[in-house]
């Protein structure tokens, strides 16, 4: 198998990581990963945002806010899965993780007006559905634009 | 893209927020988009479908109109 190209190894490192810690990596963890300069990371970061694989840190390019469906920093959609704990960036997402990591999956959510406790569920595969409903606030046209927001 | 027990609340969350109401997705469409989008994200050919990827998702799942057009200009 020919090697990958760097922007793919540090893809792969970004959600290897991310799937066994629960936690998505920043740029020295990556670096040490895949046994690779730091700068070599960080140059790919952009490379990556710059194809919409990923969104860094706002401020911090050492550090990954979105690498979707995974977030960086702690959201109103925590999912459980594996026995590991992830967040996820918006409602979408939270089934995201499951899809990603094609496994069982929980996310204990909550209304967005009320706060009430809803839970996103998938087993065997499938959703549990229920009555609820997602709504997309930003136009598809629109959503890489305020990924945060979106 | 926020979760609510009911359209309801959506609205609900509309008005105090002063956000326009947007089209909703249930639970089966939205699942099916993770799908679509990241089934493959842990693998080397992963990637971010494209517009017209995009769009033929949305239309399989039955989500039409300007607002899920990803070359739409009628939404700011």
């Amino acid at each position: 198998m020919p090697e990958l190209e760097l922007d793919t190894q540090v893809k792969l490192a970004i959600y290897e990581i991310t799937a066994e810690a629960g936690s998505v990596p920043t740029s020295s963890q990556v670096s040490r990963k895949i046994n690779i300069e730091e700068n070599e990371v960080l140059a790919a970061f952009r490379r990556l945002h710059a194809k919409r694989l990923l969104l860094p840190e706002p401020g911090d390019p050492h550090r990954i806010r979105i690498a979707p469906p995974f977030s960086g920093v702690p959201t109103r959609f925590p999912v459980e899965a594996n026995g590991k704990h992830y967040y996820a960036n918006c409602v979408w997402d939270a089934y995201g993780i499951a899809a990603a990591l094609h496994c069982d999956a929980i996310s204990r959510a909550s209304d967005g007006h009320t706060g009430e406790p809803l839970t996103l569920e998938v087993k065997n595969g499938e959703p549990i559905l229920k009555s609820y409903v997602a709504h997309f606030a930003v136009p598809a046209a629109h959503w890489w634009e305020d990924l945060i927001f979106t | 893209m926020l979760l609510f027990r009911s359209e309801e609340t959506v609205n609900q969350w509309c008005a105090a927020h002063n956000i326009p109401r947007r089209p909703l997705v249930n639970l089966e469409q939205l699942w099916q988009l993770a799908v679509h989008w990241y089934a493959n994200r842990l693998t080397v050919e992963s990637r971010r479908p494209g517009p017209d990827e995009m769009a033929f998702i949305f239309k399989s799942l039955d989500l039409t109109g300007p607002f899920w057009d990803p070359k739409s200009d009628q939404w700011h």
